[in-house]
């Protein structure tokens, strides 16, 4: 009986001969017994792999993970516990709607990604007890034996114990776009990379041509592929957004935690009942609180994911789209996402560049592909009759007959065919053209064939250039023969050169266009691929991405952290490296600060995305891809990436106006109502007064996600900036507190507001007063620019705020006004505050002319 | 007598307020030059630091004014000066827009480059 043991700590089966493989798993060329399988299969488990199931609970949790519901549920309890029930409700509404708008739109998404995944079954042709049966992937064990065919998805990880021309597409995995040769031969490298296991089949991975047998060696999570899956399921990855707000949280903790106790000490010491002086702390802390920032964020996210949605972008999680648009740096991963992933022949000449339709034909007509109603087989095969049929050059092909073929194998790595055109017999090879090049003496040149020992150097040098440029090259070469019975490959010497045949994997329509929308939009594009440096260099070159330097995954393994860290900034691409090395550069440049987004749809791209500030992936992506993924593009169209960025830096915009006007003039007024309540003899606003002003300011920006977001705003990449947060509110605060004091001193001495008698007076004067300040300031914190005349506010915003600022004036007048202590204000006061507001509006305005010249956001 | 205290310790609170913004402009400026590791004589000469700090005249201005226009108990002179400093700001403002739209212009040219 197999152990566990071997399973999960052996590794190296690559170095071992097939018939020590069947030894070591306690099988043979018959399989397994279907006694043993069913053992095996109760002690490894099925062959499923690790994944999170999708969770209606989890999605509902994660939306409690906001630094700023602390506070908030902090605030709602201790003005619950004071009888301040209206405000603890109000405050409880506040959160309870952002998490129901949040869960909604996550789960709708969540849904959306699950339904894409394909419920289909995978099955595997199995060996047991010498008869050979197809049966569920997920019931192989340790030790089975199970053939592989074209077309087929390799079921679990395997060493290849038998095979036929063998050749695996495992972009996925290795970011590879050109299929792999596999081989059963032993292989002795001590620790090979991926590309360098030609005698492994992973799981996930497509059988592209030929066949094979293997040993499977590992099962479920203990595959390739499950150890990546398994690395999904930890928690996600804290996002530059969600640092964001914790450090804004963590700024507003100390600030109201500061401002309440020192309120309550002066307060107590000039003797107010300890009550009173409580409760008005409390008030002021509160008030402080911007509790409908969760609210506004969660509107805002949600609108954008909707307008995502038009575009046919998926979000799975809300809070990467603020990411999204802020991100400096987008890496890709090249197969599938910068190239279709798909091989296509480029071009096709001869020594002297001219392009000899017989190289076409005679590459047609040595071709294994399949012709129906779509072309099937080889990919490199089916690529040349792709290209023939999209430029309707088939039709040469009328004038010849096949005779004879002689098969591809790996070891010629070449095919040859026999082909009758009139009376004469042509003999036709095509392959790798380091095996078609020693069998050839001459090269037919423009008008005549000469020697191929002249022209051999020129022959190598386009040959090795092409090869440079990241093309794979396959060479055609021809010969006149007589009438023989049999064609063997004897025949293939003696051959005349032709041509070459360039294939590439093309980088997507629209790609081009895209990545230099991106660089207008501040997004450096760079790559990550597990495939070649050539490769990556000729698709940089062909998308026009400037390459400063290029690090392959071995180079890296020989760095130090230190090298590593600054190294990462400056490159551009990094060629052949493993998904963990992936994950170091992501982590590498979060750590420099960067927003970072990643792009993939290769299993070898899931903990990338995973650990990307923004993991995107597209629909046609492997599950574990999309699972691990913030986005979800349903269209491979990269030019949705730019509407997404703007999208992205739009809510930004919108939620910083928030955070930046909210504390502000929160400091600012409640930092004069704590000055106040030292040198008045009354409460200059009842703690119910300020609880109310604070739910009015409130709802006036609720429709603060409709505004528009000025055009300069989306041009470059933002970040959180606490630093920038708190200069903010240390500037534009003391200007709200200024005109406070300017109220304080005409309700006090123009209109005599000085005795307990009159306190209500006072009050309503100030809070009219504070409530104009607070929310006219919208309009011009809003903008850069000049308010309503160069940057309009949005409808929706300028409605609800104007109808507010009615509510606000007229309130003193009204009963619920009376109810919370206020009086009607004479006319006099009325034109003061009008000019007043206009003075402190133009002053802002120019404090803000002054401000954004020095301080960079 | 407490009008009087009541008045004093207004005035210490609104002075307070516009010295902390003036302190806070001061500290800002100077801040913005370190980073940017400008000598501030080259940029700050006496003219350029009027114009520059033309908002923190203002407030120097509304102090006096608002200070005298409610020690005087005069909501006419309350209204008159802040017409005046209305009048003055739009024409500062209107005038210091042009210039601003300059330097965005420079700042995108600058990125883009």
């Amino acid at each position: 009986m197999l152990k566990n043991k071997t399973i999960s700590e052996r590794r190296d089966y690559w170095s071992i001969p097939p018939i020590d493989v069947y030894k070591i798993f306690g099988t043979s060329e018959q399989g397994l017994s279907q006694q043993e399988a069913q053992q095996r299969l109760k002690t490894y488990g099925h062959n499923l792999l690790p994944r999170q199931a999708f969770s209606g609970v989890q999605v509902l949790l994660r939306q409690f993970k906001n630094p700023i519901f602390t506070i908030l549920i902090a605030c709602a309890v201790v003005a619950g516990f004071f009888a301040e029930l209206e405000q603890s409700i109000a405050i409880l509404s506040m959160i309870a709607l952002s998490v129901v708008l949040g869960f909604y739109n996550e789960y709708r998404a969540e849904k959306t990604v699950d339904n894409l995944r394909k419920s289909v079954s995978l099955k595997a042709v199995v060996k047991r007890d010498g008869k050979q049966s197809e049966i569920d992937s997920s019931l192989l064990v340790p030790g089975d034996i199970v053939k592989v065919y074209v077309g087929d998805i390799v079921p679990s990880d395997m060493r290849i114990v038998e095979c036929n021309s063998l050749e695996v597409n495992e972009a996925t995995f290795t970011g590879e776009s050109f299929p792999v040769e596999k081989t059963k031969e032993t292989i002795n490298i001590q620790h090979p990379t991926p590309q360098q296991l030609t005698n492994y089949l992973f799981m996930g991975t497509v059988v592209e041509h030929g066949s094979g047998l293997g040993v499977v060696f590992s099962t479920g999570k203990n595959t390739e592929l499950g150890s990546i899956s398994k690395s999904l399921t930890r928690s996600h990855p804290e996002t530059e957004f969600q640092r964001g707000v914790k450090k804004y949280g963590n700024m507003l903790i100390t600030l109201t935690a500061a401002l309440a106790i020192g309120i309550f000490s002066l307060n107590a010491i000039i003797g107010r009942p300890l009550i009173d002086a409580l409760l008005f702390a409390l008030a002021v802390a509160v008030g402080l609180v911007p509790e409908l920032m969760p609210a506004i964020v969660t509107i805002s996210l949600s609108q954008g994911a909707s307008k995502m949605a038009k575009v046919k972008v998926i979000v799975k999680r809300l809070v990467s789209i603020e990411d999204f648009g802020n991100m400096d740096i987008l890496y890709t991963d090249k197969t599938g996402t910068l190239t279709d992933g798909k091989i296509v022949l480029k071009d096709y000449y001869s020594l002297e560049e001219s392009k000899d339709p017989r190289i076409l034909s005679y590459a047609l007509l040595c071709n294994a592909a399949v012709i129906g109603d779509k072309v099937t087989g080889n990919p490199i095969d089916a690529a040349i009759w792709e290209y023939a049929l999209k430029n309707s050059e088939q039709k040469s092909l009328d004038a010849y007959t096949k005779v004879e073929e002689i098969p591809f194998d790996y070891q010629r790595r070449m095919m040859s065919v026999v082909v009758r055109k009139g009376e004469d017999l042509i003999f036709i090879t095509k392959g790798a053209p380091e095996s078609i090049i020693p069998k050839c003496k001459y090269v037919d040149l423009i008008e005549r064939s000469g020697s191929v020992s002249d022209a051999l150097d020129s022959i190598n040098t386009k040959f090795f250039n092409l090869s440079q440029q990241g093309y794979r090259i396959l060479a055609i070469a021809y010969r006149k023969m007589e009438e023989k019975k049999i064609y063997t490959i004897e025949d293939e010497n003696d051959l005349t050169f032709l041509g070459f045949l360039i294939f590439t994997d093309p980088p997507k329509e629209g790609a081009c266009q895209a990545i230099e929308k991106l660089k207008r939009m501040g997004v450096a594009v760079k790559i990550l691929t597990g495939d070649n440096e050539l490769v990556a260099r000729k698709i940089c070159e062909d998308l026009k991405i400037p390459v400063k330097r290029v690090v392959s995954g071995s180079d890296l393994a020989q760095m130090s952290a230190t090298e590593f860290q600054e190294l990462v900034e400056e490159t551009t691409i990094f060629a052949r490296i493993t998904p963990e090395q992936k994950l170091d550069v992501i982590k590498a440049l979060k750590k420099n600060g960067h927003v970072i987004g990643y792009m993939g749809d290769g299993v070898n791209d899931a903990p990338a995305l995973y650990e990307a500030d923004v993991g995107i992936s597209v629909d046609t992506a492997v599950d574990v891809s999309k699972d691990a993924a913030d986005i979800v593009l349903l269209e491979k169209d990269l030019g949705i990436l730019a509407n997404g960025i703007e999208e992205g830096r739009k809510i930004f915009g919108n939620t910083m106006k928030y955070i930046l006007m909210g504390t502000s003039s929160n400091f600012g007024n409640m930092f004069s109502a704590a000055a106040a309540s030292v040198f008045l003899p009354f409460l200059p606003m009842l703690p119910m007064q300020i609880l109310f002003m604070n739910l009015l300011y409130d709802v006036a920006n609720m429709t603060l996600p409709t505004d528009n977001v000025d055009e300069e705003y989306t041009q470059w990449p933002k970040k959180w900036d606490i630093g920038f947060v708190r200069k903010f509110t240390l500037f534009f605060g003391p200007f709200s507190s200024l005109y406070d004091f300017l109220t304080y001193g005409i309700m006090l001495f123009i209109f005599g507001a000085v005795t307990l008698e009159k306190a209500p007076l006072f009050q309503s004067g100030w809070f009219v007063e504070s409530f104009w300040t607070e929310v006219l300031v919208i309009f011009v914190i809003r903008t850069r620019r000049i308010p309503f005349l160069t940057s309009r506010p949005g409808k929706w915003l300028t409605i609800l705020t104007l109808s507010c600022i009615a509510f606000g004036t007229i309130l003193p007048f009204t009963l619920l006004g009376s109810f919370l202590g206020f009086t009607a204000l004479p006319t006099d006061y009325w034109v003061l505050l009008i000019l007043m507001v206009l003075t402190y509006l133009l002053l802002v305005d120019a404090g803000k002319v002054f401000f954004y010249k020095i301080c960079k956001f | 007598m407490i009008e009087f205290n009541l008045f004093t310790w207004w005035a210490v609170a609104i002075t307070f307020g516009i010295i902390f913004l003036i302190l806070v402009s001061i500290y800002l400026y100077l801040d913005s030059r370190k980073k940017r590791r400008e000598g501030l004589q080259n940029r700050t000469g006496a003219s350029k630091f009027l114009i520059e700090f033309v908002f923190v005249w203002v407030l120097l201005s509304l102090l006096i004014l608002y200070i005298v226009s409610i020690d005087l108990v005069s909501a006419t002179l309350f209204a008159a000066g802040n017409i005046i400093v209305e009048v003055f700001l739009l024409i500062y403002l209107i005038k210091n827009r042009g210039q601003k739209s300059e330097q965005s212009r420079q700042l995108q040219i600058d990125n883009s480059s």
